[in-house]
């Protein structure tokens, strides 16, 4: 009965979605309303509380077990209570404080700690250090592996070379037509490849939805396909 | 055979070949830095994807709204955030209402907010009437995230106050102006929806599939080739890719707003980047040059 009620919603729901795609009909459009707009919204917000809950439980027990690299979670669950406490009761508009910075002395002083004001100093540096790091290793593979070694490996190389030349204003003005080939290789022979590749991919997941809708495929109840 | 004996006999090519990394990472930071503090002149000149967004944008009817989907992270800012910038400058600029919000993530709401702040100040700062002034609520609308994607899209093509009851600052949305007349995707004449990942896709499979919105993307550099077939196809109205992508927007949209009385110096990250962006791909290919060289050569020897 644990798994057959999953699955037999799974079936009924799936189904419904892909009908409700394409029959306009007024009374499926309805059910599929209130589907969309309540059911997945509330399933949706209970999905957030469990990932809350899931990410501080699995915090705590490392912190407990005192696991490998157990200090980082420490770091997770209070980053976790402070940008909740900022976000719930600090307001989002610099110009209008919220509940928590409202009171004067402390509340004033913390309200240079706005969540716009953190997001703005911790969270944009931090996400674009950790992105630049890539130019880096790019440069590093450029030098090192990206090598002529046979016909696919140049041709690779070849478009590499035309499209970062053609990106750039010096390749105009080298060589005129270079950014129009540039955009002829991303148009007409990347485009060719990357339709077969779609094609593939979408039956590749028609297969794969119509099996989970069916219950061929179960690994999502936990436990492998058994 | 001593080791100093084995380094020495080692070649020119070879030692090349065998450069510590940490020297190729100091070329990089220099050719990324330098360029960033002595830009050298650029002018863009705007690719096809990237003038049909404009174009599109320029001339779609008056009554009809932009709306800029809000849908990168700080790690992919440098590219994405000139063309948000751009966009509203754009919209503002040609007197559209606009619309924003993020799909994606609750991480792109504080770009989203800075770049309205921004673009609003900018405007708000030179303004002596009220036509002249960005105003929210009456001008522009920032709904904020909501979730989950997919009902957020099909939402939007029915009632969009439904799908966002109050806006970022915590208005009733029913009670905005500019609401009135932008209730749904009949009201929207383009979504331009700037992205780091494969967001800009779902808008074409349900707000375009199912309800013929126009929509157009903005898309790091990396990610162009994946959305190239939907551009061919006309799902996508027209394309901003990277840094250059960016770069000519922003040409495209400074001209347009010397035309209609606009001549503020205002800052254009994009093409500022580009001198950078430039150094930076000419060391890359520099070092695949002599990577390769260096490769062929002690290959031969060895041989």
């Amino acid at each position: 009965m644990k798994r057959r009620i999953p699955l037999i919603l799974v079936l009924v729901l799936g189904i419904f979605a892909a009908i409700a795609f394409v029959v306009p009909h007024p009374s499926v459009r309805g059910v599929d309303d209130v589907m969309r707009n309540d059911v997945l919204r509330i399933i949706g917000a209970f999905s957030l509380v469990l990932g809350v809950g899931s990410i501080i439980r699995h915090h705590y027990m490392k912190i407990k077990r005192k696991a490998e690299h157990w200090p980082y979670s420490w770091v997770t669950l209070s980053t976790l209570v402070v940008s909740a406490i900022l976000g719930l009761f600090g307001g989002i508009d610099p110009n209008a404080p919220g509940v928590l910075f409202r009171a004067g002395g402390v509340g004033q002083f913390l309200s240079n700690f706005h969540m716009q004001t953190l997001y703005d100093n911790i969270m944009v540096p931090l996400a674009a250090t950790m992105f630049a790091l890539l130019a880096f290793f790019m440069a590093s593979a450029a030098y090192r592996a990206f090598r002529a070694r046979n016909l696919e490996a140049t041709l690779l190389l070849v478009a590499a070379f035309v499209l970062m030349l053609g990106a750039v204003p010096l390749g105009r003005m080298l060589i005129k037509p270079l950014p129009a080939f540039a955009e002829w290789i991303l148009t007409v022979p990347n485009t060719a490849a990357k339709r077969g590749i779609m094609f593939g991919v979408g039956l590749g997941t028609i297969a794969t939805s119509l099996k989970i809708i069916l219950g061929i495929e179960r690994g999502w109840l936990g436990g492998g396909g058994s | 055979m001593t080791p100093q004996t084995g380094r020495e006999k080692r070649g020119f090519w070879d030692r090349l070949l065998l450069v510590d990394r940490r020297w190729l990472y100091v070329v990089i930071w220099l050719v990324v830095m330098v360029p960033m503090l002595f830009p050298f002149d650029i002018k863009p000149e705007a690719m096809p994807p990237v003038r049909k967004l404009f174009e599109y944008i320029d001339s779609m009817p008056e009554d009809k709204s932009l709306v800029i989907s809000v849908d990168y992270t700080p790690d992919t800012r440098p590219e994405l955030h000139p063309m948000a910038i751009a966009a509203l400058r754009h919209g503002f600029a040609t007197k559209r209402r606009v619309g924003v919000l993020c799909l994606n993530t609750v991480m792109s709401l504080g770009l989203a907010e800075g770049a309205l702040r921004q673009v609003s100040e900018e405007f708000n700062s030179r303004a002596t009437t009220r036509e002249d002034s960005i105003i929210n609520g009456e001008d522009y609308v920032f709904w904020g995230w909501s979730y989950p994607i997919i009902t957020v899209l099909l939402g939007m093509g029915e009632r969009i106050t439904r799908v966002f009851p109050v806006d970022y600052y915590g208005h009733r949305t029913e009670s905005l102006p500019i609401m009135a007349s932008l209730k749904n995707y009949d009201d929207m004449g383009i979504v331009v929806c700037i992205a780091g990942s494969s967001i800009p896709l779902s808008w074409v499979n349900y707000a375009h599939t199912q309800f013929g919105c126009q929509i157009g993307c903005g898309i790091t550099a990396v990610s162009a080739a994946d959305f190239y077939p939907y551009l061919n196809s006309g799902q996508f109205t027209g394309m901003l890719a990277g840094m250059k992508g960016a770069a000519e927007y922003e040409e495209l949209v400074s001209e347009k707003m010397v035309e209609l009385g606009y001549e503020w110096d205002l800052p254009r990250k994009g093409t500022e980047a580009m001198s950078s962006q430039t150094a930076a791909h000419l060391a890359i290919m520099a070092f695949l040059i002599i990577g390769n060289i260096a490769f062929f050569i002690t290959r031969r020897r060895k041989q």
